[in-house]
C-alpha cells in the first residue's frame, strides 16, 4: 500500500487536475498555475468539477454573474450538490466577470438574490473564496492544493494513465461513490479489480487514502444483487435491433 | 473600530433566536443598525466582546472596515483571538473598497486558509446591513430549500451497475447483461473462473474479462 505514496517533501511537485473544460474558458489559470506556481497540472475530462485539488477538495471556478440571478443558478446548484457526495470538502472561487470587448467598466450590481446565494453557500458548509482574476484564481488554487499537502492530502499518485491502466480507471470512474482521484488512486493502490472486491472497507481505505464511509459504499455497491427489472428500459435480449435476430 | 485588550472574547452563551440579531452596542446608531431595523429584530447589548453581531446558530459576524484595513495589523489579532478563544463559527464580512481593494487577498488567505473561517466581502454599510438580512433568512429556513446542500435521494444502483459491466473490455450491452443476471452482482463476476465464465460468453472474451478483471 506504501508504494503509491512519494516521500514527503521530495518526489514531483505538487499535481492538481483540471476538467477539460478548462481549457478553452481557464485556459490563463492553467497556463499560470504551470509557468508561474511550477505545479504539475493533468487536464481530464472530471465532468463533476472544474479542479481537483487533493484527495478529498474538488474547486468548482463561477462567475460572480451567475449568483446573480435564478437563471444560472440551477447548474451550479446541480454540480456543487454532486461534488458533496463524492468530496469530503468542496470550494468555490467565485471570479469577477470579465468585462467583455467594447466594455470600458462592468459595474457589479449586487442583488438580494446574490446575498441569499451566498448566504445558502455558507449555511450548506462550501468553502467560497474571491478572485478578481484568472490570475489570482490559480493562486488560490495553488495555495489551497499547499494547504491541503500540509495537512497530508496532496494527490501523490501519477495523474497519467497508460495503455490498459486507462480502461481499468474508466471501470472505476463508473462506479457512483468514487471521484476521478478516488479512481486514480485505486488504479495505482490496489492490484485489479477482484482485489477490490475481496479486500474489507478499511482495508481499501487505508491502501487508497478514501474515506471510510466512501469504502463501504463501494463494497455496497460491489456486492448489490442485480436485478434486470430495475433498469430504466429492460434491454431487449440480443439487444442490436427491433427485428434483427442474430444468427 | 478598535478593541482593548481587556475584552472577552465574546459573552459566553449568546442564544439567539431565529429571525433576530444581537448587536454589539458600539454599532447603535450606525448605517448598518439603520438598514437591518424592520427586515430582522436587532437587539443591542454591551459586552459582546469582539463580535459584532450575533446571529442564531451560533453563528458570530466580525466586521472589518475599510479604516480597520489601513489602520494596520489590529485587526488580525482580534481575529487570532477570537479564533483561538471562542468555539462559535466565526463569519468575517470585510469592507472591499476601492481603497483596501489592495489588503483583500492577504485577509482572505488569513481568514479563509489560515483561520479556517468565512470572509465575505461588501462595499460598504449599507451592503452589509442587506447581506446580514440575506445570512438571517437562510439560517430561519428549513434546511431542504437550500439550493447548494445535497440532497440524500436513495438511487437505484441497476443502471450504474450496468454501466460498470460495459466498462470491462470486450463487453457491450448484450454480454453485461447475461453476465450480471448470471452472477447476480459484480462482487461474484470478479470471483468468477474462467470456466464459469465460459458458460455465459464464450472461450475469447472469457479470457479477456478473466484477465481484465484479475491481474
Amino acid at each position: 500500500a506504501g508504494l503509491c505514496r512519494h516521500p514527503p517533501g521530495k518526489g514531483p511537485s505538487l499535481s492538481i487536475l483540471a476538467d477539460s473544460r478548462e481549457i478553452s474558458c481557464g485556459a490563463e489559470v492553467i497556463s499560470s498555475l504551470r509557468a508561474v506556481h511550477g505545479l504539475h497540472v493533468q487536464v481530464c475530462s472530471l465532468g463533476t468539477s472544474d479542479y481537483v485539488v487533493s484527495t478529498r477538495l474538488a474547486v468548482e471556478r463561477t462567475f460572480q454573474s451567475e449568483l446573480q440571478g435564478p437563471g444560472n443558478r440551477n447548474r451550479l446548484s446541480q454540480r456543487l450538490q454532486r461534488l458533496q457526495g463524492l468530496f469530503q470538502r468542496v470550494c468555490v472561487i467565485l471570479e469577477t466577470d470579465r468585462a467583455k470587448p467594447g466594455e470600458t467598466s462592468r459595474c457589479f450590481q449586487r442583488t438580494q438574490y446574490y446575498d441569499g446565494a451566498l448566504s445558502a453557500l455558507v449555511q450548506a458548509g462550501i468553502r467560497i473564496l474571491f478572485s478578481s482574476c484568472q490570475q489570482e484564481t490559480a493562486v488560490l488554487l495553488r495555495d489551497l492544493a499547499l494547504l491541503e499537502h500540509r495537512k497530508g492530502a496532496a494527490i501523490d499518485v501519477p495523474t497519467e494513465l497508460e495503455g490498459p491502466r486507462r480502461d481499468l480507471l474508466g471501470f472505476y470512474l463508473s462506479i457512483p461513490p468514487l471521484s476521478y482521484v478516488g479512481a486514480l488512486q485505486l488504479c495505482h493502490c490496489l492490484g485489479c479489480p477482484r482485489d477490490l472486491a475481496n479486500s474489507s472497507p478499511s482495508a481499501v481505505a487505508a491502501a487508497a487514502r478514501l474515506s471510510r464511509d466512501c469504502a463501504e459504499e463501494i463494497q455496497r455497491y460491489l456486492r448489490h444483487s442485480f436485478d434486470p427489472q430495475l433498469l430504466p428500459q429492460p434491454p431487449r435480449a440480443g439487444g442490436k435491433g427491433p427485428a434483427a435476430p442474430r444468427s | 473600530m478598535t478593541t482593548k485588550a481587556n475584552f472577552p472574547v465574546t459573552a459566553g452563551s449568546v442564544v439567539v433566536p431565529y429571525g433576530h440579531v444581537i448587536g454589539n452596542e458600539k454599532w447603535r446608531g450606525s448605517e448598518v443598525a439603520q438598514r437591518l431595523q424592520g427586515k430582522v429584530k436587532l437587539i443591542f447589548e454591551d459586552g459582546l466582546g469582539l463580535v459584532d453581531f450575533h446571529l442564531s446558530n451560533r453563528t458570530c459576524i466580525l466586521y472589518i472596515s475599510e479604516a480597520d484595513l489601513v489602520a494596520g495589523d489590529e485587526f488580525k489579532r482580534r481575529l487570532v483571538r477570537f479564533r483561538n478563544g471562542s468555539n462559535l463559527r466565526g463569519l468575517v464580512i470585510v469592507e472591499k473598497t476601492q481603497i483596501s481593494d489592495q489588503y483583500f487577498s492577504a485577509v482572505q488567505k488569513l481568514v479563509v486558509l489560515e483561520l479556517g473561517m468565512v470572509l465575505l466581502p461588501v462595499a460598504n454599510q449599507g451592503e452589509a446591513a442587506q447581506l446580514i438580512v440575506q445570512l438571517v433568512r437562510e439560517q430561519s429556513r428549513d434546511q431542504g430549500t437550500n439550493p447548494f446542500l445535497r440532497k440524500q435521494r436513495p438511487q437505484l444502483a441497476e443502471p450504474a451497475l450496468f454501466q460498470t459491466a460495459q466498462h470491462i473490455p470486450g463487453v457491450g450491452k448484450t454480454k453485461a447483461l447475461l453476465l450480471l443476471q448470471h452472477f447476480g452482482s459484480i462482487h461474484r463476476l470478479c470471483n468468477a473462473s474462467i470456466s464459469e465464465l465460459e458458460q455465459v460468453v464464450g472461450q475469447t472474451a472469457a479470457q479477456q474479462i478473466h484477465a481484465f478483471l484479475c491481474s
